[in-house]
């Protein structure tokens, strides 16, 4: 008898443990998981179940299924296929770009020169600003007539234009800016990988006679190269599907020579009223962006 | 070939050498040229235009690339302040951005101690399901989006803009709060319990008060995508009464002209509360967003 009550009273403990330790856990996820299950999970499942329809912005309750007729059309479209080379080409010159110049500004803000902190905590201040207020001030800067860009320019006796109307033009300003937004967010993320490197390390590779380059090569690359991957696959997703910076700076123009692939979704279900095109692009956006993820961790992992 | 083998190592002996020298007076002359090289780039665009905002429309059509002193005016400010529909965007914004905030917050300190300090089957793949929301192209979403966000009464309404930032600051916030809730010691939970404190009281007298550098950062995140937002507000938004900074800024932009002068002051408007917050928070920030980030890895 007694034993029994404490074998029971051994199981109530336990499951009130249970109750007060794992229930409380789950009720602590809940309202993050429902908000995001709801305002996120739901739209990109029909989102992606649109990319098999035929669908009308104009009237979306009537869909016909249509199977894999969109992504067939694909094949066929050479504005899309301009889109993707593009966005891929943006992609890689302007994760590059951020990367090399992003790693040249963390060695310099690492040097203990004197007011190197004002530098450190004013770096950000690029990466904070609105997008809109960013492509403002890029388009006050190149405007027509008397924007700085061009009173230098036209000062120097060279050609005068308003620079984001003209195709080449406005595609390396749409790549100035990617850089100039996130070169800052690099650097510090750089920064303080490798301000974690243990000093040791360093003395280590010197006492074996190894210079200060490859010190950099042996010792700095390999201990920031998470902190590294952390910053690609972030940069690589965000440029690639990036749409504000684009749109609102030339809308994908000049006749289309800054068209990306976000802003060709954009178009195709907003202007063009083809909802389940629309969605079948951004489909294939998702594919390349987790096969590249899950390759580039692969990679990572391997070495 | 010997030749060009031996001068190449003399190069890299050159470099390694000057790399190896204690701070010296040249060396830190190049930092300097490095350094000022680099903020020209990032800086000079946003000072002209600070610069320029307190010129008149007649200098900024004029072939003057520097302002005299007779140039400056705060006119452009005292006429983009007045505009009553103006300051109707800087309080919805206002609203909108602390609200989100607040949301984030509570949700994320509620998931991020969950997430840290329980146990319970899929915790961790919860964690990655939230992140793996941020690879989401938007413009997938923004269909079935609009139409849920129509089906639920949520179209033009305050509380609709701050649920749809929310989502997008719930992941990376939930991430930040719970790698810097994962570096105070349990022993500290423990202890409270012993003294018969509940899970509640850890939160509220443990966690919240230890965690603050991580809420500094996760709540300025927040803020400053919320504020900062364009797409979200330009679907959701349908009149004046929720229309936010950045969506507003195209009342100075009309078809063909554009008022420069009051765009670019309205602009730099925009930008001031988060350039502030910036100032105030960046100590966190700077270390925060890279390394704490990193904890929860």
């Amino acid at each position: 008898m007694s034993t029994q009550s404490a074998g029971l009273s051994r199981y109530g403990e336990e499951f009130k443990t249970f109750l007060s330790e794992t229930w409380l856990g789950y009720v602590m996820v809940i309202p993050a998981t429902l908000i995001l299950a709801v305002i996120i999970g739901y739209p990109i499942l029909r989102g992606i179940q649109l990319a098999f329809y035929e669908a009308s912005l104009l009237n979306p309750e009537q869909m016909q299924y249509i199977g894999l007729e969109n992504f067939l059309r694909l094949l066929e479209d050479t504005t899309f296929q301009g889109a993707l080379w593009r966005t891929i080409l943006l992609t890689g010159i302007v994760v590059s770009l951020q990367y090399l110049l992003g790693l040249g500004l963390a060695l310099v803000l690492r040097e203990k020169v004197p007011g190197v902190e004002i530098f450190r905590s004013l770096s950000m201040v690029t990466w904070v600003i609105p997008v809109i207020v960013m492509v403002i001030i890029f388009r006050f800067l190149v405007q027509n007539g008397f924007g700085p860009v061009n009173i230098i320019l036209g000062n120097l006796g060279m050609e005068t234009s308003y620079w984001f109307g003209q195709r080449g033009p406005a595609f390396i300003l749409v790549i100035i800016m990617h850089v100039w937004r996130n070169v800052p967010f690099y650097a510090i993320a750089l920064l303080a990988g490798m301000t974690a490197i243990p000093k040791e390390q360093y003395e280590a590779a010197r006492l074996d006679g190894a210079g200060a380059l490859q010190r950099f090569r042996y010792v700095t690359l390999p201990q920031i190269s998470t902190v590294s991957m952390i910053m690609i696959i972030l940069h690589v997703t965000f440029t690639f599907k990036n749409f504000d910076i684009v749109y609102l700076s030339t809308g994908g123009g000049p006749l289309g020579s800054t068209e990306v692939l976000a802003t060709y979704v954009y178009k195709q279900a907003f202007e063009q009223y083809a909802l389940g095109y629309g969605a079948s692009i951004g489909v294939v956006m998702l594919i390349i962006m987790l096969v590249f993820t899950v390759v580039y961790v692969q990679y990572e992992s391997a070495e | 070939m010997a030749n060009t083998d031996d001068a190449s190592t003399g190069v890299v002996q050159r470099i390694d050498a000057w790399l190896d020298e204690d701070m010296s007076v040249r060396r830190a002359g190049i930092v300097y040229v490095v350094l000022g090289l680099y903020f020209a780039f990032l800086l000079l665009p946003i000072v002209y235009m600070l610069l320029a905002s307190f010129t008149s429309q007649d200098f900024l059509f004029s072939p003057e690339l520097i302002p005299s002193l007779s140039d400056l005016t705060i006119n452009n400010y005292v006429s983009v302040l007045t505009i009553g529909e103006f300051q109707r965007y800087f309080v919805n914004s206002t609203i909108i951005a602390v609200a989100t905030t607040a949301l984030v917050l509570t949700v994320g300190i509620l998931a991020g101690y969950s997430m840290s300090r329980f146990e319970y089957p899929g915790r961790r793949g919860l964690l990655y399901a939230f992140l793996s929301t941020q690879m989401l192209p938007i413009v997938l979403i923004l269909i079935p989006f609009f139409l849920l966000m129509y089906d639920l009464n949520l179209i033009d309404s305050h509380l609709g803009i701050v649920v749809a930032h929310s989502v997008i600051g719930i992941p990376l916030g939930t991430w930040l709060l719970k790698g810097y809730i994962d570096d105070i010691p349990e022993s500290l939970d423990e202890a409270a319990m012993m003294d018969g404190g509940s899970r509640f009281d850890v939160l509220v007298r443990i966690i919240i008060p230890l965690s603050m550098p991580g809420i500094a950062v996760a709540g300025f995140y927040t803020f400053i995508l919320s504020w900062n937002d364009f797409l979200l507000v330009s679907i959701l938004s349908q009149t004046e009464a929720t229309r936010t900074l950045p969506f507003g800024l195209q009342l100075f932009q009309a078809q063909n002209a554009v008022a420069w002068n009051l765009l670019i002051t309205a602009a730099i408007i925009t930008m001031v509360p988060v350039v502030l917050l910036f100032a105030l928070a960046q100590k966190w920030v700077v270390e925060g967003l890279a390394s704490g980030g990193m904890k929860g890895m």
